[in-house]
């Protein structure tokens, strides 16, 4: 009864389509409901939060469903609509550090559980390790059957006291995820010893590059003199205590050397006092940050982009700069390695004196003459990788995980137990029985039957879709929440 | 008109009462259940039997005395300033919006805004509390800056309907809106 | 390429992502973590060594009990204030002048303090000690005897846990004002101002001169290191016995745990380690690179 009224008053609320009930999602092909959880999003911007905006959108396309959930941003809480009808949910949750908010692992499940309800998701996807609210969802998502796949987007180490913690809870978040997804080979190695996991579950499959954004424009160059890039945050992980050696370095030597640095961060005061120190005013121009939309602006100026990174699990701004034409020129460490062609890129030790050497045969090179004009890189980097490609692999992952089974609670334990060792195992088998209990209070206090479906933005009934294709009723009036 | 059963996102029931007063002026009101006696004796018997509690240790009759006074208070203060029965939205075309309601000790409030000033009644969504719900609201606009959102009205924020109740009250407010 | 498409062409698997392979995108090769490494730069170490070392530790710990001792020899009027004193004077310039000794062979300094220098120093220092004096003694008059025992037993152990070991600079900071900050705690229950004084300044010898000129003969003549951190722990294992027979035990047991087991453990638990090396880890810069900024 609870049931047909809640679908003739979705059918009300959506106007053009029938309350799509259950045997209908079947009916409709392989369409995926899926949630994107993770603490970093728009406004916040960064690799991770471009990932997920972009993979959802190509999903979108594809006819999923897709809704992004994050912790509010400043005034930016409650319900958001953006492109092709992405919902985001911006939850009003405490922000710890780093724009991470903190865990209880309890205090995120009533709404957790209301986004899961209403939007019928049937997959959640949570990104980031450094997410605590990925981690929190995975949990509370198995708590309530339903299946997760997790992608990490970062490499991290064994040696230290964090690291071996942060792996530890790692281990634990992991323990039933279905599915974990990692950007590159090295980072799937890193993310299977981290959280000893079967290697068969760990999907590779790489970040994409917009090239429609990143063209190559040889007319911005300046011929008369040779222009590196560089493009990053400026802090210690990408290496810019390298970048101050190098500068000087090759400044000395070749007169008619320039660098053009972008980003911002701790490390800027480094260059501008090698800059200071070495009178390199108008030969090392420091941009401050760039937006997104500049980036390419700024990358077409250069002749040779520069990556000093010290770890990275696929380094996108190497694809970036390829993608405008620049000969690029990078640390060999972590994921890069596999992300260009050895004619594509430069492989250095990250020492000095290994990327001046490296800078210095590119230089040398590109005096001669001998390289390959911006346009043919262009072209063989285009292909390369696509989101569309990206969400054709992310599709497959979700085809696989929707098929699988998910552990009754007693199993679920007993895996926590065997696979997170005795003392961890048990201390996270009580606190999953508490989240169980937790959710049976919560379906008591405010059951299923009493939460309103949302209508959908995207999705195999999504309403935008509808509109557009039907082109000419009224958008149907809903609003970004207050 | 009345044959569906609306209920509030608690799961109380609530009733929706449509009258069309002609084509072009339309009231809706969502009346909430009376006060149940049960539950007034409950909140009363439960400060009551406290009160005896904390006087059986201190031997100190203003405990009681405060008890009685409180609950009177505060029962006084909840007929008068919480508890809504009726919520009422009133929708004439080309004249305005009347939102009134009236609370359980017969204190009614009401506001009227201006056609010129309604951009749009809309159904939004919002986090409130531990859950996600909807809502309706008027859109205000500014009349120097007509493509803007100035003010957002809700409606019926002490009964709090469901979607079902909500889309119903929307649709009709859209045939009037539309027709001005 | 999903996951579980299966394999298609016998085309050899490659790590690089630029290139579409026909394996599937959870496919597991022969080469995976091939590249992983464990226990990377290991050092092995040696029991003898490690004891060696652990041996400043046990002095440390021994120089705390020869100092409570001094207190206690004090506090109970055992010893005079006058002699102590001319104990000390008569220590100190052997230590000075076995400093200087060893400063000529170990470190050629640049520009070595000239006794002048020194002398000023220890004349400041003794002058304003000796000032302060009466008014340390009353400083914690309205504070409980007991109150004050637990501060200074929390303050030498705070000097005990925070003392840099390692590092080859005078003692730091932190742990020197926790070593002070307890003599003056012990030296204001003391029966008058002239036994603060000196036991104030048996404090700065013993927390202060006393780590330098062991620094150098560490460094100076490493083989008597060994022979001065055995005396050094039976003077204290000694000194308490004499008065607190109990004490001297408890201390024997905790030299014998940090000198003996601990480097033994320690070279034990060296077989379980267990550290993952890899393409993952943050590369160091090794190089010094302060050098493009002076």
């Amino acid at each position: 009864m609870g049931n047909r009224r809640r679908a003739a008053a979705f059918s009300h609320a959506t106007q053009a389509v029938s309350g799509p009930t259950a045997e209908t999602i079947k009916t409709a092909g392989r369409k995926h409901s899926i949630c994107m959880v993770s603490d970093f999003f728009y406004p916040n911007m960064g690799g991770v939060e471009s990932h997920i905006y972009l993979l959802s959108q190509c999903l979108i396309e594809k006819g999923h469903k897709v809704v992004v959930v994050t912790h509010a941003y400043g005034h930016r809480k409650g319900v958001r609509y953006l492109t092709n009808g992405l919902k985001v949910y911006y939850l009003p949750l405490q922000v710890m550090y780093n724009q991470s908010t903190t865990t209880t692992f309890f205090h995120s499940m009533p709404l957790l559980r209301c986004v899961f309800v209403r939007e019928r998701i049937t997959v959640v996807h949570s990104h980031s390790s450094f997410s605590a609210m990925a981690h929190d969802a995975l949990f509370h998502a198995k708590t309530m059957g339903l299946n997760t796949v997790f992608t990490d987007h970062s490499l991290f180490g064994f040696a230290d006291v964090s690291s071996v913690l942060t792996n530890k809870l790692l281990t634990v978040s992991l323990c039933d995820t279905n599915h974990i997804v990692c950007v590159s080979y090295t980072s799937k190695e890193n993310t299977v010893l981290r959280a000893a996991l079967d290697p068969e579950i760990v999907s590779v499959i790489p970040n994409a590059v917009e090239h429609g954004d990143f063209t190559p424009d040889p007319s911005q160059r300046n011929n008369d003199r040779i222009t590196i890039v560089v493009i990053s945050r400026l802090v210690y992980r990408k290496g810019i205590d390298l970048l101050s050696g190098i500068i000087p370095e090759l400044c000395l030597k070749h007169p008619d050397l320039h660098f053009l640095i972008g980003g911002e961060g701790p490390k800027r005061l480094v260059l501008e006092e090698v800059r200071e120190k070495y009178q390199l005013h108008d030969r090392v121009r420091l941009l401050g940050p760039l937006e997104h939309k500049d980036v390419r602006g700024v990358l077409v100026q250069g002749h040779i982009f520069l990556n000093t990174s010290l770890t990275e699990a696929f380094c996108m701004a190497i694809v970036e700069g390829a993608s405008c034409g620049l000969q690029v020129v990078s640390t060999r460490v972590g994921g890069i390695p596999e992300v260009l062609p050895e004619d594509l890129i430069t492989l250095c030790e990250p020492t000095v004196q290994s990327l001046c050497a490296g800078l210095e045969t590119v230089i040398a090179r590109q005096r001669s003459g001998s390289v390959s004009t911006p346009a043919s890189v262009h072209a063989r980097v285009r292909n390369l990788y696509t989101w569309r490609n990206v969400a054709e692999r992310t599709e497959k992952v979700y085809d696989r995980v929707c098929g699988e089974e998910v552990l009754p609670l007693d199993r679920r334990l007993r895996r926590l137990r065997t696979h997170c060792g005795p003392v961890a195992g048990s201390i996270f088998a009580f606190v999953a029985v508490l989240d169980f209990l937790f959710l049976l209070f919560l379906q008591w206090w405010l059951p299923d039957r009493l939460m309103d479906l949302a209508a959908d933005a995207s999705g195999p009934f999504g309403l935008w879709r509808q509109e557009a294709s039907e082109s000419k009723s009224k958008a149907p009036s809903k609003r970004g929440g207050q | 008109m009345e044959d569906e059963a609306y209920t509030d996102i608690n799961g109380n029931p609530i009733s929706l009462d449509c009258q069309k007063h002609c084509s072009f002026c339309r009231e809706f009101t969502v009346s909430s259940p009376k006060m149940s006696i049960g539950k007034v004796m409950g909140y009363t018997c439960a400060v009551w039997l406290a009160a005896y509690a904390v006087f059986f240790i201190t031997a100190n009759t203003a405990v009681l005395t405060g008890a009685i006074l409180f609950t009177l208070l505060g029962m006084m203060l909840h007929i008068h300033l919480v508890k809504v029965d009726h919520e009422s939205v009133l929708v004439i075309g080309s004249l305005g919006i009347q939102v009134s309601s009236s609370y359980a000790s017969g204190r009614e409030t009401s506001t009227f805004i201006e056609m010129s000033q309604v951009k749009d009644v809309v159904i939004n969504e919002a986090i409130y509390m531990h859950q996600i719900i909807y809502y309706l609201c008027i859109l205000l606009k500014d009349p120097s800056a007509p493509d803007d959102v100035s003010r957002v009205v809700p409606l019926f924020q002490s009964s709090r309907p469901r979607l079902n109740c909500l889309v119903k009250v929307y649709k009709s407010c859209q045939e009037i809106l539309s027709n001005c | 390429m999903g996951p579980d498409d299966g394999p298609g062409a016998a085309v050899a698997w490659r790590k690089v992502l630029w290139e579409r392979q026909p394996y599937p995108d959870n496919y597991v090769d022969q080469r995976f973590l091939e590249e992983l490494r464990r226990n990377e730069g290991l050092r092995q170490y040696r029991y003898w060594a490690v004891v060696r070392e652990a041996g400043l530790v046990g002095q440390q710990l021994s120089c705390v009990a020869i100092f409570i001792t001094l207190w206690l020899y004090m506090e109970q009027g055992l010893l005079s204030p006058g002699t102590l004193l001319l104990i000390s004077l008569a220590s100190s310039l052997l230590g000075y002048g076995l400093y200087q000794a060893l400063a000529s062979q170990a470190e050629p300094v640049l520009q070595p303090r000239t006794c002048w220098a020194d002398l000023q120093s220890v004349t400041i220092f003794l002058s304003f000690i000796f000032g302060f004096s009466p008014v340390l003694k009353t400083l914690t008059e309205s504070v409980s005897t007991d109150t004050v025992y637990a501060m200074s037993a929390v303050m030498l152990l705070a000097h005990l846990v925070s003392f840099p070991y390692t590092h080859t600079s005078p003692p730091g900071s932190l742990s020197l004002n926790a070593a002070l900050f307890a003599s003056v705690c012990l030296a204001s229950r003391l029966p008058g101002a002239l036994h603060t004084f000196t036991m104030l300044s048996c404090a700065l010898m013993v927390f202060a001169l006393w780590p330098c000129l062991l620094r150098r003969v560490k460094n100076g003549a490493p083989h008597h290191f060994a022979a001065v951190c055995v005396g050094v722990c039976a003077a204290g294992v000694g000194g308490l016995a004499s008065r607190w027979p109990g004490g001297a035990v408890i201390l024997a047991l905790a030299l014998a745990t940090v000198i003996l087991l601990c480097p033994w453990l320690l070279v034990q638990l060296q077989r379980h380690k267990d550290n993952i090396h890899g393409p993952w880890d943050e590369a160091e810069i090794s190089e010094d690179l302060s050098h493009f900024l002076q």
